[in-house]
């Protein structure tokens, strides 16, 4: 009897401490493959980033450049010029707030050059989200460079 | 006595503690740490957030049949004051769904009903799906989205175009694809020299670099006896044969040859080829590069297929060009002179193999090259590759991961599989596509998402019915002869490389139409697709017009607008001061290169259809990136006089 207590014992602190084995390996392995990527450029880009590069890419690159940088192949056509997202200062000035205010109601409705379009009634709320979160990154990928 | 109380004492503590362990052990589990941190780290926010009640928490998605505890350690998911707090208690970014509705793993996978963060991620042993990583979750999508184009998932949509493109239903079972067209190789024999062939089958990328023709990897041999075994087919679909090259026309002095081959030059480019065909990588996408097509086929096959190309390669979306008898001399000629790879050495004279033919069929067979072409009545080898209906369940002890060292799982493995189609076994038969990583993943993430699970239909999004619109008549066989599917859709059927036709009559002016296809300019300067040259003739214009004019209408946006000048001068004002069109669009020869010019765009468009357009364009077209700007009436009254003003 006593011999089986005492196995109870044992196996009951055994089975405590299996826990955690092999965390670390697994972990590792997981960020590997997603930084790997299709976005290996950004520092583990979120779920937002993700999809607001989809968005960006489809309506802001044309003016805004593919990396933000304002340099779009129509951006020649235009005068004020865009605005440069990897600009730090000005980036760093700029809260989220005002930037969805500035995809919603284009320059129209910020007192900016009306050569910015209003997309509040094309983008999704979702998509202003996202496209405001990728936005804020190309701005924060260049200040850890 | 005193020993048998002093066993009983004994005893005692021994029950009490063993009895205590379990309880004990409950106590210690690691998600009750992680819900009191949760509790200190949210009462020092500035925010109020309500503490949770300490115990194991689930969701149940009834529908789906599953039951997930991960909220009992994930409990912030809805507080957005915790979007960048660390895990596990940062809150989910907006997605399209409630997980209180559809719980966790459905999406993500991974162990539902655990409770430790090793068994609940599915890292562990036996248990085959694990949480996807990042890049892979999409496949979810896929499980309940089965349409083609799911916008809100841009690589699964990416992957499903792929698979589509590649026509993979050629060898392995897929639900949901179509097949693709494909390039019959019969009378091959007669269309290209084997020095080409027997390059193009080592190789094909080295040839094309865009081809969707995958390499074998074919031996030097094998390459030989598949080359002579296809140029013994020398007689075309439907017994064609080719016509010689009217010798009246063909060159005879140089000089004559030069003019010739001028005018070849001024039509080639009149015809725009290259809007489909690129030459050496530079031009359209649609079709195969022409930049050494000289030393691939032979002039006569140029010559007759420039003519009739449906009677050589049948369903080819190639238009048949209006050209007159001396002007498709001129073009092959042109072709012939022009295109040629200089580079390309004849292959030393060999002695072909007695058994070519059978050793060459065997191998014919054995890559399975009839399930994409077609050739002498040959029998498609049904689904010659594995099923990959349900290739997102596929156990990891099914997998033979070989000798590749990567981390053992099923979007790993696919992704590598992808990279390298041999990588895990040399004698492996599926050819290699040359995907770029991010299109390898794209694919693996269309694939993982075709699963047994048992979701409801009504939860699944199921793709439209294919079109049945087929055009009758005079128009239809217009439609057929030039190919106009290959760029426009009509009604749900067709590509759109080109516009939507199906409500052209409603947006154009048929006056506008007419002198569109004598000289076809392009909308969009940045465009390189643009509309070719068909060189019709007056009668045929007239039929697609009239044909239009009937069919490709709706009434409800037909609106007749006045021009005012107050009106006009007050669309001025709002286009260029409050709305910017300019920034996208060009009026006056100035502006941006984004949307179509406006120049003339008053004896292009119908002012019905520009109302329409500014009021909704998505409701006219659902991929336009136009911003809505939800005009007023009287705004969208005033730009329409204006631009129709512009004539």
């Amino acid at each position: 009897m006593r011999t089986l207590i005492v196995a109870c014992l044992i196996h009951s602190l055994i089975a405590c401490s299996d826990n955690g084995k092999d965390t670390t390996v697994a972990r590792d392995s997981v960020q590997v493959a997603v930084e790997s990527g299709l976005h290996a450029e950004l520092p583990s880009p979120t779920y937002e980033q993700r999809q607001g590069r989809h968005v960006y890419v489809k309506y802001c690159a044309v003016c805004h450049g593919t990396e933000g940088k304002g340099d779009g192949f129509n951006a020649f056509n235009l005068d004020p010029k865009p605005r440069d997202f990897t600009d730090v200062r000005y980036m760093d000035a700029v809260s989220d707030a005002r930037l969805m205010e500035t995809i919603i109601q284009g320059g129209r409705g910020v007192n900016k050059s009306v050569l910015m379009p209003s997309w509040g009634g094309r983008l999704t709320t979702s998509e202003q989200t996202y496209v405001t979160a990728y936005v804020r990154s190309l701005g924060k990928l260049m200040e850890s460079h | 006595m005193n020993t048998g109380r002093t066993y009983f004492a004994i005893w005692s503590v021994a029950l009490l503690v063993v009895l205590a362990i379990s309880p004990l052990k409950d106590f210690f589990r690691e998600w009750r740490w992680y819900q009191y941190e949760y509790n200190s780290l949210t009462s020092e926010l500035p925010q109020r957030i309500k503490p949770a009640d300490i115990g194991i928490k689930q969701i149940w998605a009834r529908q789906l049949d599953r039951v997930d505890r991960c909220v009992t350690c994930h409990l912030g998911l809805k507080e957005k004051a915790l979007s960048e707090s660390r895990q596990p208690f940062r809150a989910h970014p907006q997605i399209h769904h409630e997980y209180e509705e559809f719980g966790c793993t459905i999406c993500h996978e991974g162990q539902g009903p655990a409770t430790t963060f090793e068994e609940s991620v599915g890292r562990v042993e036996y248990w085959d799906k694990p949480i996807f990583p990042k890049d892979y979750m999409e496949a979810s999508c896929g499980r309940c989205h089965k349409e083609p184009n799911v916008p809100q998932a841009p690589i699964l949509t990416m992957g499903r175009k792929i698979i589509e493109e590649s026509n993979c239903i050629g060898c392995h079972k897929l639900e949901g694809f179509d097949r693709q067209w494909v390039p019959s190789l019969d009378g091959i024999g007669s269309k290209v020299n084997r020095n080409w062939l027997v390059r193009w089958l080592k190789n094909p990328k080295s040839y094309f670099a865009k081809t969707r023709m995958p390499n074998f990897f074919l031996s030097d041999e094998e390459a030989h006896l598949l080359a002579d075994f296809l140029m013994t087919f020398t007689s075309f679909p439907s017994n064609a044969h080719l016509e010689p090259i009217p010798e009246h026309l063909g060159a005879v002095s140089t000089s004559a040859r030069d003019k010739l081959v001028e005018l070849g030059s001024t039509r080639f480019r009149e015809a725009r080829c290259i809007s489909c065909h690129p030459i050496n990588g530079k031009g359209g996408y649609v079709a195969t590069d022409l930049g050494k097509v000289a030393s691939k086929v032979s002039p006569q096959w140029l010559y007759n297929y420039l003519k009739s190309p449906k009677r050589l390669q049948p369903g080819v979306e190639m238009p048949r060009y209006r050209l007159k008898e001396n002007e498709l001399v001129a073009v092959a000629a042109y072709i012939g002179s022009e295109f040629v790879d200089y580079e390309m050495e004849e292959l030393p004279a060999q002695t072909p193999d007695p058994a070519y033919y059978e050793k060459g069929l065997a191998l014919y067979k054995k890559y399975n090259c009839s399930g994409c072409h077609e050739l002498g009545g040959m029998k498609k080898a049904e689904e010659m590759g594995p099923d990959l209906t349900t290739v997102g369940d596929k156990k990891l002890y099914e997998i033979d991961f070989g000798n590749v060292s990567i981390e053992h799982t099923l979007p790993l493995y696919l992704f590598a599989k992808l990279k390298d189609p041999r990588a895990f076994l040399a004698s492996m038969k599926m050819p290699k596509y040359e995907f770029t990583d991010e299109e390898s993943r794209a694919v693996a993430v269309a694939l993982l998402g075709n699963t047994r699970d048992a979701i409801p239909v009504e939860l699944k999004v199921f793709p439209k019915p294919p079109s049945t619109y087929s055009p009758q008549g005079e128009f239809g066989k217009l439609v057929d002869d030039l190919a106009c599917f290959g760029c426009h859709t009509m009604f749900g059927r067709g590509r759109l490389v080109g516009t939507d036709l199906t409500r052209e009559s409603s947006q154009a002016q048929s006056e506008w139409i007419k002198t569109y296809f004598k000289i076809p300019y392009s909308l969009r300067p940045i465009l390189t697709e643009r509309m070719p040259n068909l060189f019709l003739a007056e009668s045929e214009i007239q039929v697609i017009v009239d044909y239009m004019e009937r069919v490709f209408i709706v009434d409800s946006l037909a609106q007749g607008i006045h021009i005012v000048q107050t009106k006009v001068s007050e669309g001025r004002n709002l286009f260029f001061e409050k709305y910017g069109c300019q920034a996208c669009h060009q009026v006056y020869l100035k502006g941006g290169y984004v949307g179509p010019a406006l120049d003339k765009v008053g004896s292009r468009l119908k002012p019905g259809w520009i109302i329409h357009w500014l009021k909704n364009p998505q409701a006219l077209n659902p991929e336009s990136i136009e911003p809505n700007n939800n005009m007023t009436i009287a705004e969208v009254e005033a730009i329409t006089a204006f631009l129709m003003s512009l004539k």
